[in-house]
Parts: structure tokens; C-alpha cells; sequence
């Protein structure tokens, strides 16, 4: 198997084991049922230790990636939904529409995630669910952009323009012309939404304006974890680890695929 | 230069009608934002509001008005430095934010500086050098600088620079129990040194290395990469050969020819990624208890001080646009078009 296909299957792996998280632990994640421990490190029971408040730092690491990859999954689909709103009216509609549409969305792009979080929390409730949609709507005016790009691309792509002489139907068109050269790209952007949503939701997590003292978020577990920095740093490089790694994955994934595809151009 | 001015002042003036209206659009929008937030801010502000001490803070801050009015004094207010008073702790939004936007603005230049530097070191030496341990660490850089976040760099930072070497302080600004500086411009730094004070210097320079490392990978990755992908270009490869088969030393190379030609690029990537910037200045001042104006925002954010929140918004989203639109009108200024050196090494006589 290529390198691009381990790594896919890596990442693949990884999400799953992280949702699987939400489901079982082998301890529960917030229960502090370990007091008479609190503070150790790791043992053959608890493979990544205890933290002060006796919860098992495994437990609450494979529940926060969970956490946060549901999220930032949420937000990476809720940027691609309004990103695809976006281009549908900014394609479909009059001029002046479409001029709105690019405007404000380059905007939009200057402003980082964690201001629109704040905007939002002044108004709605402090939640994760806040938090997500800040990204996505943070995220959108980037996956519109990204989106555009590629339609505009495959749309007036040569063998479209003459599919289309032939009488191709639009549904046709769309099933064997553009999707089949949409679909890599698409995937590409999808996955670099994700790892974007993951980390904008983690840094908002971990500023503390995710409201829910219980959330067990990568981020949210970082924050609260940074008073124990230098009594037990392992409370705090457990976290960022698997986060990092999650993201590294994302990226390398992203990175394998955009040699592949400058390797065929070429 | 006549000529410069000529072909910049459509372009200067552009984009200062742009800026006009972010201002207009950005400001309505969160005038009616934050009317649109359930229950009466008067009554939130007041400790004992009675109907009498209501309405008479309502007419005294001018919303008993009709909306168009109260919209016209609040852009007013705004432009004229009336920026309200805290819900919660009562100062002048305006008092606050001349405290801590210096410590921010320090932050950023600091690890912009560091990053920019960086960054372009790498790219220029990786490219002019064809050093492969450059190139892997550019690779290093720009995968680390992406993807791994900056909140978990800064514990990590703190654990190694504060708590293994002792090098540097675990946070804050300055000693406390160190004199600081006469203020003069708010930066601890230049401060120390308009004040000729090195030993403060140092004490500033020590608090400021880890936040601004932290906040220099991003910028750096990005400038790398940026000026790696520009340096590609066959063209200017052909340059890069035809100098060094001349004599020419790489140092001499790299700062007195590739720089000028890359210059346009990094003040783009410095425009367009300032927002970015701002943002991780916020993560970075929670990490290392910067006392900046990320950390009084979040502040507000979780107390629900709309005045602030409304106001330093306004002022950061202005900040940005003006970055960008500035570095936009530099970029065509040091561009191959503005400059006058090009890839083909026309200037190079």
C-alpha cells in the first residue's frame, strides 16, 4: 500500500477510536472515583496516571478526542453547508448579488474565529455548540473561496464545455463529469476544514468560553490542566499530544495527496 | 516619484473609501447586535434599578431616542473616542484599552519580527544555500508552524524554558518585584530603553522571548512556505545561478537581491495573515498571562460586558482592515512593477 493510503488509513483509524471514545472508557471520565491516588503517574491501571482531582487521565484524553472530533467534524460540515449556500446563490444569483456574495465573504476572511466565537458568546449562550457554530461560520468564508475555485475549474473544464455540446443533462454532467474530478478536491477540502474547525474549536476551548465545566474537549482539558503545568506536566503533554497528533495526521494526509497530484501534472 | 504618486493615489484612495465603509457596515452591525440582546443594558448596569434612575440613564446615554438617532451618536461616539464604560468594572472602555493594547501590540511585533525573520532566513538560505538540513528544517518549520497549536507550543515552552532551564519567567510582563520604566509609548522594552535603563531592557526582553517565540512560528511557516513556492519560479532560480557562477557570495545574494525581490511577497502574507496573528496573540496572553487586550476581552466576553465587547471588537476588526489594505498598497509599491529590480536581474547592474 502506498505511503498516502497508510496515512489515510491511520487517520481513518484514529477518528474512529476517538468516537468510540464517546461510547466506552474504561474508567468514567468524569468520576472522581481515584482520590486515594490523585496525582499519580502512570501505573498498570491507569496507563497515563491520575490527575489531581483522581479522575484517569486516559479515560478523560480518549473522551475529550472523541469530543473533539464530533465538534470539529459539526463545524467542518456546517462550513461546507453555508459554503455550498454561498456558491449556490453567488452563481445563481443577479449580478449585484454575486458581487455581495465576493465581497463580503473576502471580508470575512481577514476576521479570525476566535473574534466571530466572542461576537457570538456576547449574544448566545455559553456551549460547545456556540463554539461550533463560530467556526462554521468563521470557516465559511474560506470554503466558499476554496469551493468556487474548484467548481469554476471543473465547470468550464474542456471535456464538460463538451459533454455539454452533446446534450448532456445538467443531473449527467454532474455524476460523470464533475464529480468524478470534484471528488479529490472536495475530499481535500473537507479534510483541511476539519483539522481548521479542530483547531479554532480547541483554541476557543481553551480560552474557557465553552461554558460546560464537564466538556472533556482536548482544549477545554489543556486549560484546565494548565495550573498543574509544572506539578504534573504529563496532565497537559498527554492532551496536546493527541490533538497535535490528530491535526499532523490531517495535514500529512493533505500533503501526501497534493504531491501525488503534482506528480501526475507533471 | 510624480509618477508613483499618480499611479498610487487611485489606489490609496480606494482604499481608504473601503476602510470608510468596513467602519459604517461593521459598526451598524453591531449597533444592532447588541440591541438585539434580550433585557435592557441600563438595567444591567445599574446595581438598584428603579424606573426613575432607569429612564433618566436612558435619556442621559440617549436611547430613548428613535434607533436612526441613537445609530448616529453611537458611530459619533465611536469615531470621537466615546467608547462607554465597562458593565462590570465601571472604567472607561477607552482607559482600558490604551492600558493593555500596548502589551498586545508588543506581543505582536515582537513575534511578528521573530517570525518574519525567521521565515525568510530559512526560505532565502534553503534556496540560495541548497542546504538540505534548511530545507527539512523549512519542512519542520512549516508543518509545526500549520498544524500543531499554539496554546499547547506555549505550555510546552513554558515547561522547557521555565521549569527545566529556568531561562525565562513562567508569565506576566515584567518582574514584580522590579521598578518598570517611566511609560512613554507602552511598550516595556523601548520604554526601558528611551529611559536608557538596559537592566529593565533585559528584564522586559526576558518576559517578552517566550510569548513572542510562540507567536512567531505561525508567521514564520507561513512566510517560509510562501517564499519557497516563490522562489521556485524558474526565473528567479536563473538568477540565483548566474550570481553565484558570477562570484557573488550567498549571504550577499540572499540580503542584497533575493530580498528585495521577495519583499512584496512577505508584506502580503503579513496583510492577509494579521488577523490570524491577533488571534493567536489572544492564546498566546492566556498561556503566558500576558496582561494584553485578548485576555481583557475574553474577560468581557465571559462577564457579558457588551460595551467592551462591542467597541474593542470594532477597533481590532479596524485594526486588521487597515493592516490589509496597507499592506496591500506596499506590496504594489515594492512589487517587481514598484521596485526596481526584477526576477531577470535588470536592476542588478
Amino acid at each position: 500500500m502506498k505511503r498516502g493510503g497508510v496515512l489515510s488509513l491511520v487517520l481513518g483509524g484514529w477518528i474512529v477510536w476517538a468516537i468510540a471514545g464517546l461510547v466506552w472508557t474504561p474508567y468514567d471520565p468524569r468520576a472522581t472515583a481515584h482520590l486515594d491516588i490523585a496525582g499519580q503517574g502512570s501505573s498498570a491501571a491507569h496507563w497515563m496516571g491520575v490527575d489531581m482531582l483522581g479522575r484517569d487521565v486516559l479515560s478523560r484524553v480518549w473522551h475529550g478526542s472523541g469530543q473533539t472530533v464530533v465538534l470539529g467534524g459539526a463545524a467542518a460540515a456546517g462550513a461546507l453547508a453555508l459554503a455550498v449556500l454561498l456558491l449556490v446563490v453567488e452563481r445563481r444569483g443577479p449580478r449585484a448579488v454575486r458581487r455581495l456574495v465576493r465581497s463580503l465573504t473576502a471580508a470575512a476572511l481577514a476576521l479570525p474565529v476566535v473574534f466571530v466565537g466572542m461576537l457570538l458568546l456576547v449574544f448566545l449562550p455559553a456551549s460547545p455548540w456556540t463554539l461550533v457554530l463560530a467556526c462554521a461560520l468563521g470557516g465559511a468564508p474560506f470554503a466558499f473561496r476554496q469551493l468556487r475555485v474548484v467548481w469554476l475549474e471543473q465547470v468550464d473544464a474542456l471535456h464538460v464545455t463538451a459533454s455539454r455540446a452533446l446534450g448532456a443533462g445538467w443531473r449527467h454532467l454532474l455524476v460523470f463529469s464533475l464529480w468524478p474530478n470534484l471528488r479529490p478536491e472536495a475530499a481535500a477540502l473537507v479534510r483541511l476544514l476539519f483539522a481548521a474547525s479542530v483547531l479554532e474549536l480547541s483554541g476557543l476551548s481553551f480560552l474557557g468560553l465553552a461554558g460546560d465545566p464537564d466538556l472533556t474537549e482536548l482544549g477545554a482539558l489543556l486549560r484546565r490542566h494548565q495550573g498543574e503545568l509544572f506539578r504534573q506536566p504529563t496532565l497537559v503533554l498527554w492532551p496536546g499530544l493527541f490533538l497535535s497528533g490528530l491535526l499532523l495526521l490531517v495535514h500529512l494526509t493533505n500533503v501526501r495527496r497534493r504531491a501525488r497530484g503534482r506528480g501526475l501534472a507533471g | 516619484m510624480l509618477e508613483h504618486a499618480r499611479r498610487f493615489a487611485p489606489v490609496a484612495l480606494r482604499q481608504l473609501a473601503l476602510l470608510a465603509a468596513v467602519l459604517v457596515v461593521a459598526g451598524t452591525a453591531l449597533f444592532f447586535a447588541v440591541r438585539a440582546i434580550p433585557g435592557d443594558p441600563v438595567s444591567l448596569r445599574l446595581k438598584n434599578p428603579d424606573p426613575v434612575r432607569v429612564a433618566a440613564e436612558r435619556a442621559r446615554l440617549g436611547l430613548d431616542r428613535p434607533l436612526a438617532v441613537q445609530w448616529w451618536l453611537h458611530q459619533r461616539s465611536f469615531v470621537s473616542g466615546d467608547w462607554g464604560h465597562s458593565l462590570t468594572t465601571g472604567r472607561s472602555v477607552r482607559e482600558d484599552f490604551a492600558e493593555f493594547f500596548p502589551a498586545t501590540l508588543e506581543l505582536a511585533i515582537g513575534g511578528l519580527a521573530l517570525g518574519v525573520l525567521v521565515g525568510v532566513a530559512t526560505a532565502i538560505g534553503a534556496e540560495v544555500l541548497g542546504a538540505g538540513w534548511l530545507r527539512r528544517f523549512s519542512a519542520v518549520l512549516g508543518t509545526v508552524g500549520l498544524t500543531v497549536p499554539i496554546f499547547w507550543i506555549g505550555l510546552l515552552l513554558l515547561l522547557g524554558g521555565s521549569l527545566l532551564l529556568g531561562w525565562f519567567p513562567s508569565g506576566g510582563r515584567f518582574d514584580l518585584a522590579a521598578v518598570p520604566p517611566p511609560a512613554r509609548t507602552g511598550l516595556l522594552t523601548v520604554d526601558a530603553l528611551l529611559a536608557g535603563d538596559l537592566a529593565a531592557c533585559g528584564v522586559a526582553l526576558r518576559h517578552l522571548a517566550l510569548p513572542a517565540l510562540c507567536l512567531s512560528l505561525y508567521p514564520a511557516a507561513q512566510v517560509c512556505a510562501v517564499l519557497l513556492a516563490r522562489l521556485q519560479d524558474p526565473k528567479l532560480r536563473t538568477l540565483v545561478t548566474s550570481l553565484r557562477a558570477r562570484g557573488l557570495h550567498p549571504v550577499r545574494i540572499g540580503l542584497r537581491h533575493l530580498s528585495r525581490i521577495v519583499g512584496a511577497p512577505v508584506i502580503t502574507v503579513i496583510g492577509s495573515n494579521f488577523g490570524a496573528l491577533l488571534g493567536g496573540a489572544v492564546l498566546t496572553e492566556t498561556v503566558f498571562s500576558w496582561p494584553g487586550i485578548g485576555r481583557y476581552l475574553v474577560d468581557a466576553v465571559i462577564n457579558r460586558d457588551i460595551y467592551v465587547v462591542q467597541n474593542v471588537l470594532l477597533v481590532v476588526l479596524l485594526l486588521v482592515v487597515v493592516v490589509v489594505l496597507a499592506a496591500d498598497v506596499l506590496a504594489r509599491l515594492a512589487g517587481p512593477a514598484g521596485g526596481r529590480e526584477t526576477a531577470d536581474g535588470e536592476g542588478d547592474s
